[in-house]
């Protein structure tokens, strides 16, 4: 798996250098800095929901009403949530590592979670975005689309005014 | 065994009944990584992220042995029509 994706990252770098630059920056001033604050504390599951989140999880590894519950919560909590394999920093997956850059170039305020540490968080996403893949990308607490949707609306700048957008809501 | 190029091809080819389609397998040989361009009508009026979802489905049998699938063309057949093409590469002076 690691190989697969391995030759996968290269490639996906080198696709990010021909985007247009958009000259148009995301405007952030509407996010309260104490929203992004409690943010970065947000170490593994959403702001508040923290612990119970956690425990929630567990309890619904099973599926039904209870992970929905908290994965409303969870990308209710923040403007830009991105579950994906790896982190931030150590992406473990080409496709993963794409959606980090192209959102690190808008200078976005965004959340990664990790499902790779966390089996019940994966199998849970599958069905809650009705999506069989990571990376999952969610703005303003709606599903947006995976790797290939995501550098599709990139390229179009569908992305950039998405994220406007709900930095402004 | 993994899962093969007639796989998806044909998973597709049922679900969404394709005017275009190329599936790539980039994986090298074990079968689980595919490219995917797909043209169809069932795509009218659908936005991208509802086209994948469409191509999701077709595949959702084979996807537990598919490590990894990326969908490159999701189009309409009016989308499909060649486009103008760059006016003939010539060498600038």
């Amino acid at each position: 798996m690691a190989m697969a994706m391995s030759a996968s990252a290269p490639a996906a770098a080198s696709l990010l250098p021909p985007f247009p630059a958009r000259p148009r920056s995301v405007s952030f001033a509407a996010l309260p800095p104490s929203r992004a604050a409690a943010g970065l504390r947000l170490g593994l599951v959403g702001a508040r929901a923290g612990a119970r989140s956690v425990r929630c999880l567990a309890a619904a590894a099973g599926g039904g009403g209870a992970m929905r519950e908290t994965l409303d919560k969870v990308v209710g909590a923040h403007k830009v949530v991105l579950f994906m394999k790896g982190t931030k920093d150590f992406p473990q997956c080409g496709f993963s590592h794409t959606v980090v850059q192209i959102l690190r170039s808008l200078d976005v305020p965004f959340e990664t979670l990790d499902v790779l540490a966390n089996e019940a968080l994966r199998q849970g996403l599958k069905e809650y975005s009705s999506w069989p893949t990571f990376p999952q990308l969610y703005i303003d607490g709606e599903f947006f689309g995976g790797c290939d949707i995501t550098v599709e609306a990139y390229k179009s700048g569908e992305l950039q005014e998405t994220l406007e957008k709900a930095m402004c809501s | 065994m993994g899962v093969t190029k007639e796989d998806v091809e044909s998973a597709i080819a049922a679900a969404l009944s394709p005017s275009h389609l190329v599936v790539t397998d980039t994986s090298g040989g074990c079968g689980a990584s595919y490219e995917i361009e797909v043209v169809s009508e069932k795509f009218e009026g659908k936005r991208l992220l509802e086209r994948h979802r469409l191509v999701n489905t077709a595949l959702a049998p084979h996807m537990a042995e598919i490590h990894a699938v990326s969908i490159k063309k999701a189009l309409t057949p009016a989308q499909a029509q060649p486009q103008p093409e760059p006016a003939a590469d010539k060498p600038q002076a």
